[in-house]
């Protein structure tokens, strides 16, 4: 009860009148709470869009047989079918191609069998034929295909309309025999879906003899468990026998690293936000003293206080949630589409347009708003009680004696910082130890060295101003020295709002490490491994695993060296295999013939004579990433699934290898064909003979096969510029990140200021009346406020370089399987330095204006 | 009804001591108005805050109505503040974002009653101190008279065992200053005990027994007679 008669008559009034405060308590909050929603909301759409297009694809089939992306001999389908239980088992060719004109849309491509799929799928043809009993027996013609209304009406296809669809085979022309109504697969992949005949299929994607997969329905009375077994056990080992949700969840897998990436960022958000609802609640303290101190004086118990602050903060913090899920749901929905194509782009085809909302989000990013919001605000909350009530009756200033003294300060950031290099110590020692080599520890350590160092701005600000003072503050008049005075006053509450620079910077600076050594160190890989000067593509620029790319027949290489000016042509296949049940990577070259120019960077193993252990021998190379997943060390053997049962691999060395995030061995080509039966090539290198004809000879292979096939043809420079294309594309969640921080931290200086401003109402009325000008007033706070934000970010770039060489050693090495060396980003630094004095300047000028404003004599009259 | 026994108080300045008050007793009796004097730094208001429990004497006893006012937990204390005593203050010390009605309701409300149900009270004092037409007023539409009425409103809105009051006229004018004084001898006269510290000679007079402190012990102690029992 007392309770709610002191919320009603102080602290709402308080709210209503320090709007800026409350307004940065309440946007910190909402944006975590955003964060929070939106990155949930974001992942559970992408994964419903996986789910969905498997679940919509796979009709009635309740168990679906695959093996390696390459596709396995059709000989298997007849053992399946004999197996006992199975209803029907019907073969899949699943793929893409592309639609050449248009807007170049991408397409999955389904190849089925006529004369069974319909036992597992319904397909309606939109004009339908009456007379023709079944839709799919328009496909009977090779040239056939079946597309959706919805793709046909976004590309404007009519019913028997010829189209050119990009194949391995090159361009094939094929007649729409019918517009698929949105009912099963057809409303799938938002529409861009085609049905194909399978044998047709087949030979345009280049998998004669060959199928992706099996879909099986089991008779009634089976159990999907013993049907499931029973198909393990006729098949050879190495084959995938999985529900429609098993599939979903190795895509949840596969895209485990990215989601966790991107959560990494609600939690940073939500880290951040903490740090303003700390802020806001202890300049709250610090700015009602002289009322908690009468309070106190006629009798509140120092319970009161405590819970007094901290509901406000709940009142604060519902208001801030319940924004922050509405916010989240917008920013989820106006987000979703990008990081959709970016999954697409690195990792899957999908296509989501829209978000599904998880309550579970809902309700985990309310509560995790008020949790968090409830223990920032303990610690100011505390040190408010500690006001004695004696403070009320002395007019005069008190000196600064919170909850943390400088001591205290000094013990804690001293702690942490030691925390942070113990817990990297730890990560650093136990390397060859998965269990214990965690990159939660790292980033841990990251937090420490945040809070570490954002203990010590009181220490750093004081010699910093002391420096100030003795050096520059001279040569610029009574503004420098006013300003520097009025902030060693108080150092430890402007050491808050230095700190708020403190962490915008230093989450700037450590992106931006991190992101440039991360940069440098991939385009290093790709100069030493692209020695071609030209390289050919289909479909995609980079032919990444994504939706775009449609691999090349091997007999292209023949044609491209008989081009003159050739000097030779490399192969380069890349495809998912499964190893221990995980997507990993499988990249194929003729390892000769690129030893015969360029090395492998090798960084444990057999460096020498690589080409004898590995060419058309059952030996691999495998990059650090894999070889850190799976603890596995040079001289052990692994164990991949071929189409013809598993095959056992000897592991030669650990090479740096930055293709995937998931982990990629490296093989010779010829034993790839061996084993797999399959001759295609996503990229082809070409080496000239003179380099000064790359551009002519680039000319000459367009020309060669531009009407065969669209082809991208770069040189090696364009090539890698596409290249940094993407990684750029991986990190704009990153920049994203840095754009928060650093609102967030003009936020906290902007209240900071003000609540020093309008605690100083008395000085600057005294200034005024002794004949300081409104413009020598505003230029004092506007400098106060700039020299806090350098504060704050020269020790935010101290901690963004620690920070981004910690994230890139336990992150990147983890996730992208590859010991990348730190390179120190000095242009951001000194980006982080102007942004921080200009931000910070900026944000002084409201609390500027309000002190110009002060009214002298109110100033004057009331204490 | 108020004793002090051999109370001293110590601040530590650092590594120095600085004794505020050497071995003061004092009894003060129901109906007294006190009035305390002295040169500056001789300990007026640390024996003045230690009588109202803002603050725990280093040695000694304090009983306020026979119960002990040393050695007890800071929400006993704080309840004795709020139940016992009434404080006045020099600077006023009232809540700028609080109407004058809601001051004065103030320590009522940290008892958790709802302000409707103690407003009539609060207004019937506002009324008493003479500021009826004032109570929704916040402290910067006030004189520093008027604030000082609400405050001593407030202070009396418990019906405390004693009003303390620390140079409640130091901030006003002479004639201020005399209203506010009669207003406390007509408080006293209606049977409330005061202490009131005071640089005032003339504000002396206003009370029924002066005490003189010097270097924080106690140099005088004159009855002037009056409504002491
Ligand atoms: N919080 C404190 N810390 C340290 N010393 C204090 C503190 N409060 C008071 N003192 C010291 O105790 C002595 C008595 O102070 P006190 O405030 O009681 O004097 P006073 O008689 O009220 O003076 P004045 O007439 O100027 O108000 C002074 O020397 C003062 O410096
Ligand atoms: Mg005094």
């Amino acid at each position: 009860m007392s309770l709610l008669n002191l919320l009603r008559f102080i602290s709402l009034r308080h709210m209503r009148l320090q709007k800026a405060q409350t307004f940065m308590a309440v946007s910190g909050i909402c944006l975590g709470v955003a964060a929070i929603v939106s990155i949930g909301i974001i992942n559970n759409s992408i994964l419903f869009s996986f789910e969905d297009s498997i679940n919509k694809v796979t009709g009635k089939a309740v168990l679906q047989i695959t093996g390696a992306q390459s596709g396995f001999p059709e000989e298997l389908l007849e053992k399946v079918q004999g197996v006992t239980g199975v209803e029907y088992a019907v073969p899949i060719i699943d793929t893409h191609g592309i639609l050449v004109g248009g807007k170049e849309e991408s397409l999955m491509i389904l190849g089925i069998d006529v004369l069974i799929d319909h036992q597992i799928r319904s397909y309606s043809l939109s004009e339908d034929n009456s007379d023709i009993p079944d839709p799919l027996l328009f496909l009977a013609k090779p040239d056939s295909i079946l597309i959706t209304n919805r793709f046909a009406e976004r590309e404007k296809i009519k019913l028997e309309q010829k189209i050119n669809i990009q194949t391995v085979q090159g361009i094939k022309t094929l007649k729409v025999r019918g517009l698929l109504n949105p009912e099963g697969p057809a409303k799938a992949m938002d529409g861009n879906i085609a049905i194909m005949d399978i044998y047709a299929a087949q030979m345009a994607f280049g998998k004669e003899g060959r199928i992706d997969r099996i879909d099986v329905s089991i008779l009634k009375g089976e159990t999907i468990e013993s049907v499931k077994k029973r198909i393990e056990d006729a098949l050879p080992k190495g084959y995938n026998v999985d529900t429609p949700e098993g599939r979903t969840k190795q895509v949840e897998i596969l895209l485990s690293t990215f989601q966790r990436n991107i959560n990494l960022i609600s939690f940073i958000a939500v880290f951040v936000g903490m740090y303003l609802i700390y802020n806001a609640v202890s300049i709250a303290v610090v700015h009602r003293k002289k009322e908690i101190g009468i309070l106190r004086a006629i009798g509140t118990k120092r319970g009161q206080i405590i819970r007094l602050f901290l509901s406000e903060t709940l009142v604060i913090a519902v208001i801030g949630s319940s924004l922050g899920i509405g916010f989240g749901i917008f920013l989820a929905k106006s987000l979703v589409s990008v990081f959709g194509q970016v999954v697409s782009e690195i990792y899957m085809r999908t296509s989501v347009n829209e978000i599904s909302i998880s309550y579970d989000h809902l309700i985990k990013g309310f509560f995790a708003g008020i949790i968090t919001s409830i223990i920032a605000a303990m610690f100011p909350a505390i040190s408010s009680s500690r006001i004695t009530p004696i403070s009320a009756i002395r007019s005069v200033p008190f000196s600064e004696d919170g909850f943390f003294t400088k001591k205290k300060l000094g013990i804690a950031s001293i702690f942490f910082v030691v925390c942070a290099v113990c817990l990297f110590l730890q990560y650093k020692l136990t390397e060859n130890n998965s269990y214990f080599h965690s990159s939660l520890g790292v980033f841990v350590a990251t937090l420490f060295i945040l809070i570490g160092l954002s203990l010590a701005t009181p220490a750093f600000l004081k010699a910093y101003l002391l420096f100030f003072r003795r050096f520059i503050a001279s040569k610029m008049g009574s503004s420098g020295k006013l300003a520097g005075l009025n902030l060693q006053k108080n150092i430890n509450r402007n050491a808050v709002a230095a700190a708020a620079v403190f962490y915008g910077i230093s989450v700037f600076v450590s992106t931006a490490g991190f992101m440039y050594s991360a940069k440098m160190s991939v385009m290093r890989f790709i100069d030493n491994a692209v020695k071609a000067e030209i390289l050919i593509t289909s479909g995609h620029p980079l032919a990444t695993t994504g939706s775009k790319n449609i691999p090349m027949p091997l007999d292209m290489l023949k044609e491209v060296e008989k081009i003159p000016g050739v000097l030779q042509a490399d192969p380069f296949r890349k495809l998912y295999v499964s190893y221990n049940n995980r997507r990993t990577l499988l990249l194929n070259i003729d390892v000769a013939r690129r030893l015969s120019y360029s090395s492998f960077m090798v960084v444990s193993g057999e460096e020498k004579n690589l080409s004898n252990i590995l060419s058309n021998k059952d030996n691999v190379l495998i990059n650090e990433g894999f070889a850190l997943k799976n603890n596995i060390k040079p001289g052990d053997s692994i164990v991949l699934p071929t189409p013809n049962g598993q095959v056992s691999f000897g592991v030669a060395a650990i090479i740096v290898e930055y293709t995937s995030d998931i982990g990629s061995i490296l093989m010779d080509i010829h034993t790839y064909q061996r084993y797999w039966k399959e001759r295609l090539a996503d990229t082809i290198a070409v080496r000239v003979k003179d380099k000064k004809n790359s551009e002519a000879v680039r000319k000459a292979i367009q020309d060669k096969f531009g009407n065969d096939r669209k082809l991208f043809v770069l040189l090696a420079s364009e090539f890698k510029k596409e290249i940094r294309k993407i990684i750029d594309q991986v990190f704009v969640f990153n920049y994203m990140l840095n754009v928060i921080t650093l609102t967030i931290a003009s936020l906290g200086i902007i209240v900071t200021l003000l609540a020093s401003v309008l605690e100083r109402t008395r000085e600057i009325g005294i200034l005024r009346a002794i004949g300081m000008l409104k413009k020598q007033v505003s230029q004092v706070v506007v400098l106060e406020s700039m020299l806090l934000g350098l504060a704050g970010g020269t020790l935010g770039c101290v901690a963004g370089i620690v920070n981004g060489w910690m994230t890139l050693d336990g992150f990147y090495r983890s996730d992208f399987g590859a010991s990348a060396q730190y390179f120190i980003p000095y242009a951001s630094i000194i980006w982080a330095i102007i942004i921080s004095g200009l931000l910070s300047a900026i944000a002084g000028i409201y609390p500027a204006r309000r002190a110009a404003k002060t009214n002298i004599v109110e100033a004057l009259a009331y204490e | 009804m108020i004793e002090l026994r051999n109370v001293s108080k110590i601040y530590l300045h650092g590594s120095s001591e600085v004794s505020a008050l050497k071995d003061v007793s004092i009894s003060i009796k129901k109906g007294e108005f006190l009035t305390i004097m002295g040169p500056s730094g001789s300990g007026k208001s640390t024996l003045l805050n230690l009588v109202g429990g803002l603050d725990q004497p280093s040695i000694g006893e304090i009983f306020i109505d026979d119960k002990p006012i040393h050695n007890i937990s800071d929400d006993e204390l704080t309840l004795i503040r709020r139940r016992s005593v009434g404080f006045i203050f020099q600077f006023f010390n009232l809540l700028p974002i609080l109407t004058a009605v809601e001051n004065v309701s103030l320590p009522l409300m940290l008892e958790g009653i709802s302000f409707t149900k103690i407003k009539p009270k609060a207004k019937e004092l506002l009324g008493k101190v003479g500021l009826e037409k004032r109570s929704e007023h916040r402290p910067e539409q006030l004189s520093g008279g008027e604030m000082q009425r609400v405050a001593i409103a407030r202070a009396l809105i418990t019906n405390p065992a004693v009003l303390l009051a620390d140079e409640p006229t130091g901030n006003l004018d002479s004639k201020t200053s005399e209203e506010i004084l009669s207003l406390l001898k007509y408080l006293n006269g209606q049977g409330q005990t005061i202490v009131m510290v005071t640089h005032d000679l003339k504000a002396s007079t206003y009370g029924t027994r002066i005490i003189k402190l010097k270097d924080g012990a106690l140099s005088e102690d004159i009855s002037i007679g009056g409504n002491g029992k």
